[in-house]
């Protein structure tokens, strides 16, 4: 019906099929290989990659890693929602604090993570601040753990759940809220029962644009973490790397994602069949 | 050829476009001094392109496709066999190389390539303790780096080469051990050592060591030397047991169509003066002996850099390794990382 | 609990600006450790007379511009296109984009580029780079264009067809005009993206296209260096002032 759909969907056709499907294809290719002598790939065509990741060693990886991405998009929901809410309202100025949520993403994203080695170490001035108050005698250790990779992970990912629950909530009719305080609800509870439901699509696409990254991260926890944790991003970082074993690192990714398809489509049914 | 017309289109917008020919060396960080590139530039009319990597696994994931458009780059003498086994690298030809007489006796026919074909030794460095010297007794073996008393105070590298490497020393197994029992027990004096380890760090643990957050590391002798001409009070050993020593050799890619200014490059580098002055600088052990001769009597008799023939005697020259060990090594890696 | 909003807002922000406040601050330090030494410009100077810094500042501008021109434009059309009536399959695509990880993404765009490069002779360089950032950043393009057309009733195209325009006039002088402030918002989102990515543009980045996340990372691994303090103080300040500036001309169009 529309002839102008087709043009105006080409360039994105072109990106699908050059710069998506195949790449990924060549990579589900490499995942069936087998690594090469020094590195680089060579045939038989197997599926032993696949086997390789069903070891107990990688799905404990992967387990971890589910559960530090599923933290730290839980804190983020809980500390992003009410600044959200506070921009929402904001009235003039909103646009000024959305800028200020985003400004912070404008410096290197490892300076931000240098940013927080530099507070955190021993000597650092968080520390630091500490002992001269008198507070602590020893230096604290607040690096090189999971407390550490969770602080970096939610400092990294909060504006992208800010955003899309303010989009959400800024869109909110105010008359709503008025209502429920005309029928004798509090704040509280018009928080609760009204504002909470109607924000939850935002909150439903900023959680996943938080656990996504998170579950891939390999910076942040090779960073904050000290080269400790092993969680799947690192995993699949090493074997494109130090291991230069392509084929299994491939199989990983392909592994890595078919589980994210599964929750994600999951969540998708959950989220359609309420309506 | 979107890479000509870009450079036509930014030609014909009238920005001054250089004109002379060009070299594209890739490095690691902190390898030159600041007046190397330049003084080369300026005798042979060339522009050189200067890029710099940190670890080796950085520069072969861009030269194993073989169209990187690097022309040098200088990768660590364990990494040769798999480069000459991809064909990546080219030949060299004595006869544009004049200044390879300037080198080290103990490396003009080094085990990994015994004619020089194809790669020119550049620097080295070896894996060791830095400590500080307040400690008492200080380590002297790998064996020490797991006493209880540096607890969280102490950080290994985050190589699994070194790490695994320290191991096998500790029980006095082989460095490049291929046997899998080996491999495993190393693997487990690795787990045992780990709830000792603050964190498993590469260069960065310089400032920590320097600040006095971390008392005990393993550590390349390069960085050693940098924290240390920070901070005098720290000091370094090489371990008893043995210790790897790491050769980085300048090689020309076969992918590089300027063999000849290439070669030039190489013997530019192997000059007694250009080499001092680089190894004055960067504060690393030069392959080069004319030039060490040239350098001052505290750097040349430098026990860190230059450990004398006895110490010498304990080092070890990683091998290359087979496709089954290397996956070995891989998985019991991610094992003591993942637990 | 407007007050409770207010002071938890103000924490949030002090969490979020504090540690690159500190930074900053330690920026004119004198001494390149924790400990304060006194103020000195000298850690600007050396980022300024820096030649690699300049280069990859430069590189990776250029790059951030080329990539959001060409990801607002597909995006933007790729939006449209599925607004009159959607395609599961690039919708699905899309989505599958956003899923995919980082270093998923450096690896198979590499791979891609590998095996073209067999054919072409090509090399990696700025417009592997730029491909790359468009690859990544097209779907981010589209959600936020889609999620602004959700909120354009299509009777606003049909009136104007009604009333005799052609489909592209209803879309250039109906729909675009309203949709202004959503494509702003993607291409200010793919500019961030692109400039601060680093995991898949070291992956493809080639001899003469190293951009600044490539060079402060390698600065960083060596030890932190004051230096890296002193150049996002000065990204901060310029797009903060770039972000502010952005705001007055809108507030004024606005009026």
């Amino acid at each position: 019906m529309s002839r102008l759909r087709p043009w105006f969907l080409a360039p994105a056709w072109a990106w699908w099929a050059v710069l998506f499907a195949a790449p990924l294809l060549i990579v589900a290719a490499y995942s069936l290989l087998t690594r090469g002598a020094y590195g680089g790939l060579s045939r038989p065509w197997t599926f032993e990659n696949y086997v390789r990741v069903a070891d107990p060693l990688y799905l404990a990886i992967l387990g971890r890693s589910i559960v530090m991405a599923l933290a730290a998009t839980a804190l983020c929901v809980l500390l992003g929602f009410p600044l959200a809410l506070f921009i929402s309202r904001s009235g003039r100025r909103k646009n000024l604090y959305l800028q200020l949520v985003l400004l912070p993403f404008w410096t290197s994203f490892l300076v931000r993570l240098y940013a927080w080695l530099f507070l955190l170490r021993d000597t650092g001035l968080v520390n630091t601040f500490l002992r001269s108050a008198g507070l602590i005698r020893e230096p604290l250790p607040l690096l090189y753990n999971n407390g550490a990779v969770l602080l970096g992970l939610v400092y990294g990912y909060l504006p992208f759940l800010v955003l899309p629950v303010y989009a959400t909530l800024e869109r909110m009719d105010p008359a709503l809220v008025e209502a429920a305080a005309d029928l004798g609800a509090g704040p509280w509870a018009s928080l609760f029962r009204v504002v909470l439901p109607l924000a939850a699509p935002g909150i439903g696409a900023g959680a996943a644009l938080v656990f996504i990254p998170c579950l891939g991260a390999y910076l942040t926890p090779d960073l904050l973490g000290g080269g400790r944790t092993v969680m799947i991003g690192n995993l699949v970082q090493n074997q494109f790397t130090t291991a230069r074993d392509w084929p299994f690192g491939s199989a990983v990714s392909v592994a890595l994602m078919a589980i994210v398809i599964a929750l994600l489509a999951l969540l998708w049914r959950k989220a359609k069949n309420p309506l | 050829m979107k890479r000509r017309s870009f450079l036509i289109a930014a030609g014909l917008c009238g920005c001054a476009r250089d004109r002379r020919p060009r070299l594209n060396v890739y490095n690691w960080s902190n390898y030159a001094a600041p007046n190397t590139i330049p003084r080369f530039e300026a005798e042979h009319g060339i522009r050189v392109r200067y890029g710099t990597y940190e670890s080796n696994e950085e520069m072969l994931a861009k030269v194993m496709t073989g169209n990187s458009g690097w022309d040098i780059v200088f990768p660590t003498h364990s990494r040769l066999l798999a480069m000459l086994e991809n064909k990546l690298l080219a030949r060299l030809r004595h006869e544009w190389l004049p200044n390879l007489v300037h080198l080290d006796a103990r490396f003009r026919s080094p085990t990994w390539d015994p004619d020089l074909s194809w790669c020119v030794p550049y620097m080295w460095n070896a894996t060791g303790i830095i400590y500080d010297r307040s400690i008492v007794p200080a380590p002297a073996s790998w064996a020490d780096l797991w006493n209880e008393r540096f607890r969280g105070r102490m950080t290994m590298l985050d190589d699994p080469e070194d790490v695994l490497g320290a191991c096998l020393e500790k029980l006095r197994l082989p460095f490049s051990a291929t046997d899998a029992g080996d491999l495993r027990r190393a693997a487990l004096e690795a787990r045992r050592q780990k709830p000792l380890l603050r964190a498993y760090l590469n260069a960065e643990v310089r400032d920590q060591l320097v600040a006095g957050d971390v008392l005990v590391a393993q550590l390349w002798s390069t960085t050693a030397q940098q924290a240390i001409d920070a901070a005098p009070r720290l000091n370094f050993a090489y371990p008893s047991e043995g210790f790897p020593v790491y050769m980085d050799n300048a090689v020309i890619l076969r992918e590089s169509r300027r063999l000849e200014t290439a070669h030039r490059f190489l013997n530019y580098l192997l000059r007694p003066e250009v080499s001092a002055e680089i190894a004055d600088f960067t504060r690393t052990a030069t392959a080069n002996g004319a030039a060490r001769a040239l350098l001052p009597a505290a750097i040349r008799e430098n026990p860190l850099l230059y450990p004398p023939a006895d110490i010498f005697a304990r080092a070890v020259w990683p091998q290359p390794l087979s496709v089954d060990t290397q996956r070995l090594r891989d998985r019991l890696w991610t094992e003591i990382k993942a637990s | 609990m407007r007050r409770w909003l207010a002071v938890y807002a103000a924490l949030a922000f002090a969490f979020l600006h504090l540690p690159l406040a500190i930074l900053a601050l330690f920026s004119f330090n004198r001494s390149r450790f924790t400990v304060w030494e006194g103020f000195s410009l000298r850690w600007y100077q050396a980022a300024w007379r820096d030649p690699q810094l300049a280069e990859a500042a430069g590189n990776s501008i250029a790059i951030a511009l080329a990539a959001t021109v060409i990801a607002t434009l597909a995006g933007t059309a790729c939006a449209y296109g599925l607004w009159k009536r959607g395609s599961r399959l690039l919708t699905a695509g899309l989505y599958l984009s956003l899923v995919t990880p980082e270093i998923v993404t450096g690896i198979s765009l590499l791979a891609l580029f590998q095996w073209t490069f067999r054919w072409l002779d090509w090399r990696l360089g700025m417009h592997t780079v730029i491909l790359a950032h468009v690859a990544f950043s097209l779907a981010y393009v589209v959600i936020v264009v889609s999620a602004r057309l959700r909120t354009i009733s299509p009777t606003l195209e049909e009136a104007a067809m009604d009333l005799g325009a052609t489909e592209w006039q209803a879309f250039v002088h109906a729909t675009l005009p309203a949709l202004a402030p959503g494509i702003l918002a993607a291409a200010l989102l793919v500019l961030t993206l692109s400039f601060d990515d680093y995991v898949i543009t070291s992956m493809v980045a080639g001899v003469d296209s190293e951009t600044l996340p490539m060079v402060i990372y390698a600065l960083a691994r060596r030890g932190s260096s004051p230096v890296i303090n002193a150049v996002s103080a000065i990204m901060v300040v310029f797009f903060g002032s770039l972000i502010l500036l952005s705001e007055r001309l809108a507030a004024r169009g606005a009026r």
